[in-house]
């Protein structure tokens, strides 16, 4: 852990609730980065990370909810072998403790007093509820930096709304930008991008906010609207709207400005190569590479407009020739010839992929109850550090009670077995309390 | 006008496009000073990107750009010139942060590569963006969003399974790890000032989209853990239960997710409470064989309702329902309304135009928006700055530098 002293964010202390997807993404980019992030979690109801199915129906285990526990095992302690959790909270401490009883609120405060920053994604109304608000904690201590980011903030009509990213790029109007074209908005799959797009915008935002309070001497509340988030990332039909007043529609694979554009059929089972015929060469390299040396002379696509105007016609005869090749082979082939092309790499080969391997880009992490696995990342390859998924596994569930507790706040023994015998802390789920 | 968080950090961006200007303009709209480096030859390619008022283009009103570079101060250099060159280390020498997009290996090629950055300027940190990494067999592979969504390994798991993957809105990917490489150079800027030390940062846009929460690392995590992925392509992101995905209502469309567990709420908010202790769905909510009776209830219920009626009732219950808005109704929408999300800004060329304002609110320190610089606006004050005369200035434009 030596080389820790030399990441970006060493000695940042951040406790976080940072839950389901955004809320991760940021607490595994500000623990690359080498903030020390406590986890505040609770015995009685689970971190929805962790994800919570007590007995889970073994129809659950055997379809998709398995996938997200060590070898599909749903039995006790499933909560310590959660796929994501093991990803998103790596480097991070845990500690739990119970925010509805008045002790584990006051060690939260005294916690707080030790803080740089506290970020939370709990729904809008929680906060208050367990009095963790930003008024009464910037009394405890005044360069506390709170980041909120509730879907869609923690003010205006919607601030109580639930939901997943899913639910905010709707808002937003993305999920009305990106189904394929021409086609019914209900066949239009949804994605999760509004989620660690919020994670990553919490991280650069706690960030800055530590620019700031070393001229100010003063914390301040952050809140991120997901939502929001979204919205200025659609600039090109935001834009449009402000400027034209046009309604862009789905927009599908097609690119604003070029044709040939998007994903061929390769050789294979759910084979693709990804082109994006850019310019004039690119267009007439591609011809030559896939030996169709009479399109480039075809009135139909002589130039950038007419390929454009034509493409539904174009697009069939690309495809009957990728359909012939391998799709790495032609993406090295097509990049070799100056024409941007790449394969539509599958999840479950990415580890073999000889790019991700040649820059390390999985690593091995042991965790104590999980085992060893390789890890996607590192978010941060900084020149001078190893690669930071070495900094340490994901925390068990209040694996850090002891180190935080009486290492940080010093509490003695005496204290720390009560808090125990009390349930205020604990490393096991309590089924009853969510009975 | 508001100080923002980084009033003082001073930046100098010789990115271009849309992932490295939407890390830069995060800086600028927070407060710090950001010089943007342009070729005198047209400038950043986002001035050609459109869309433009009444589809007109002009390298001063390209909505991409007026968007992406808020803010920002530009100067043109021709680094062709080895005097561009020689100005462009003095400006590294004023700054705390340097930040760049070009392919891996070209300012090493011009002369002013990571080694000549750090001698003109030991203090400064360096934010290396690009498409697949500064290192590597893929190195120097062109591509955009698409190529780059499609080697994030995410596409082949995005759209119907029975027809081709489909990619996310325009550009998406990359103002995704625009945000993701804004808070690295933030860090190693922080870093640097700590250490008085720069520091290097490679962000490559690949590694940011496969590791990504949005099915990208759960994924792996997923099939590293139980040898299956846990998503596939498919219609709809399932949490555990159904209804979810896109149903149609009214007036349009809107979005569903359901977890087990608000079943009640389900029930409650389509007028059927006497479901709610109905066992055999109840405890079968993931079950895709009752997937259409599951339809058969809600649809009646979303069919009467517009989409932001059905929100509001479903929300009120606290099931998440939310509308599918267009472009005018997420400009007419009470949400964003209140939160004065838009922002007016006026310019020479494009005029007034309302623009996406701020997501983060920073209630101490809260930055402001201000106008996307013209081509070359800022040079003969940037210069001047860094100890030129104007003279200097006429005599450089004359050469074809500036």
């Amino acid at each position: 852990m030596g080389a820790e002293r030399g990441l970006p964010l060493a000695g940042v202390r951040v406790l976080a609730q940072g839950i389901v997807w955004a809320g991760p993404f940021a607490t595994v980019l500000l623990s690359d980065l080498g903030a020390e992030v406590i986890e505040v979690e609770s015995i009685q109801h689970l971190n929805p990370t962790r994800t919570n199915f007590r007995h889970i129906p073994q129809q659950l285990l055997d379809g998709r909810v398995g996938t997200y526990y060590l070898n599909r095992d749903g039995s006790e302690g499933f909560w310590n072998r959660q796929a994501w959790f093991n990803f998103a909270k790596r480097g991070c401490k845990s500690v739990t403790l119970n925010l509805e009883s008045e002790r584990g609120c006051s060690l939260f405060y005294e916690l707080v007093q030790h803080a740089d920053a506290f970020i939370e994604n709990n729904a809008a109304a929680v906060v208050e509820r367990l009095k963790l608000d930003y008024a009464t904690l910037t009394q405890l201590n005044p360069r506390l930096i709170m980041v909120r980011f509730p879907g869609f903030g923690i003010e205006g009509p919607y601030r109580h709304y639930k939901g997943y990213g899913t639910i905010m790029e709707a808002v937003a109007g993305h999920t009305l930008l990106r189904g394929y074209e021409g086609s019914d908005p209900s066949q239009t799959p949804n994605s999760l991008h509004g989620d660690p797009n919020a994670g990553a915008n919490v991280a650069f935002a706690l960030i800055a906010a530590l620019f700031a309070r070393e001229r100010t001497g003063a914390g301040q509340l952050i809140d991120l609207s997901q939502s929001e988030a979204v919205l200025q990332q659609e600039a090109y039909a935001f834009m449009d709207y402000a400027m034209n007043a046009r309604v862009q529609g789905h927009w599908g694979n097609a690119s604003p400005a070029f044709a040939p554009y998007g994903p061929y059929p390769a050789s294979g089972d759910d084979r693709w190569v990804a082109i994006a015929a850019d310019s004039d060469a690119a267009f007439c390299a591609l011809c030559a590479c896939l030996e169709l040396p009479g399109l480039a002379t075809d009135a139909r696509f002589a130039d950038a407009a007419a390929r454009y105007a034509h493409r539904g016609e174009l697009d069939p005869l690309i495809a009957a020739r990728t359909r012939e090749h391998d799709a790495r082979a032609l993406m090295q082939q097509l990049q070799a010839a100056g024409v941007p092309a790449t394969e539509l790499l599958h999840q479950d080969e990415m580890t073999e992929d000889p790019h991700l391997r040649a820059r390390e880009f999985f690593q091995p992490v042991a965790h104590p109850e999980a085992g060893t696995h390789l890890q996607p990342g590192p978010l941060a390859r900084f020149a001078r550090q190893p690669l930071v998924p070495v900094r340490g596994p994901a925390p068990t569930l209040g694996q850090h009670n002891q180190d935080v507790l009486c290492g940080l706040l010093g509490l003695s023994r005496a204290e720390y077995d009560q808090l125990v015998a009390d349930e205020i802390i604990g490393t096991v789920y309590r089924e009853d309390a969510h009975a | 006008m508001s100080e923002g968080p980084l009033a003082g950090l001073r930046v100098l961006d010789l990115s271009q496009g849309v992932t490295g200007p939407f890390a830069t303009k995060y800086y600028a709209d927070f407060g710090a000073d950001v010089v943007k480096v342009e070729r005198p030859d047209g400038g950043d390619p986002a001035r050609r990107m459109g869309p433009f008022p009444h589809d007109v283009p002009h390298a001063e009103t390209s909505g991409m750009f007026l968007h992406l570079n808020t803010g920002k101060r530009s100067v043109t250099l021709d680094l062709r010139h080895a005097t561009a060159r020689a100005i462009l280390l003095r400006l590294v020498a004023d700054a705390d942060l340097v930040v760049e997009s070009f392919r891996p290996g070209t300012l090493g090629r011009l002369g002013v590569g990571p080694e000549a950055i750090a001698a003109a300027n030991p203090r400064a940190a360096l934010l290396q963006i690009s498409n697949f990494g500064q290192s590597g067999p893929y190195r120097d592979f062109a591509a955009d969003d698409l190529l780059l969504y499609a080697m994030g390994g995410v596409m082949q798991i995005t759209g119907d399974p029975e027809r081709e993957p489909i990619k996310l809105g325009l550009y998406m990917p990359l103002f995704f790890a625009g945000v993701v490489a804004a808070g690295m150079g933030l860090a190693a800027a922080w870093g640097a000032r700590r250490d008085g030390v720069g520091e290097r940062v490679d962000c490559s846009i690949q590694e940011a989209l496969a590791a990504s929460m949005d099915r990208g690392a759960p994924n792996l995590m997923a099939y590293q853990y139980s040898g299956t992925l846990m998503s596939t392509r498919e219609r709809a992101v399932r949490m555990n239960a159904l209804p979810a995905g896109t149903y149609p209502v009214a007036d349009g469309y809107v979005s569903i997710a359901t977890q087990i567990a608000w079943w009640p709420r389900l029930c409650r908010t389509i007028g059927r409470p006497d479901l709610i202790d109905d066992e055999r769905i109840a405890s079968r909510l993931y079950d895709p064989l009752l997937a259409e009776e599951i339809d058969a209830l809600v649809y009646p219920w979303l069919l009467s309702h517009t989409k932001q009626e059905a929100m509001a009732l479903a929300q009120a219950e606290g099931w998440p329902v939310s509308a599918l808005n267009t472009m005018d109704d997420v400009f007419r929408d009470p949400h964003f309304r209140a939160r004065n999300f838009f922002t007016t800004l006026d310019h020479p060329y494009a005029g007034a135009l309302e623009y996406p304002g701020f997501a983060l609110k920073l209630h101490g320190t809260p930055g402001t928006l201000h106008r996307a610089p013209l081509l070359g606006e800022h040079t003969v004050e940037v210069l001047c700055g860094v100890g030129y005369a104007r003279a200097d200035v006429v005599r450089l434009r004359q050469l074809g530098v500036v």
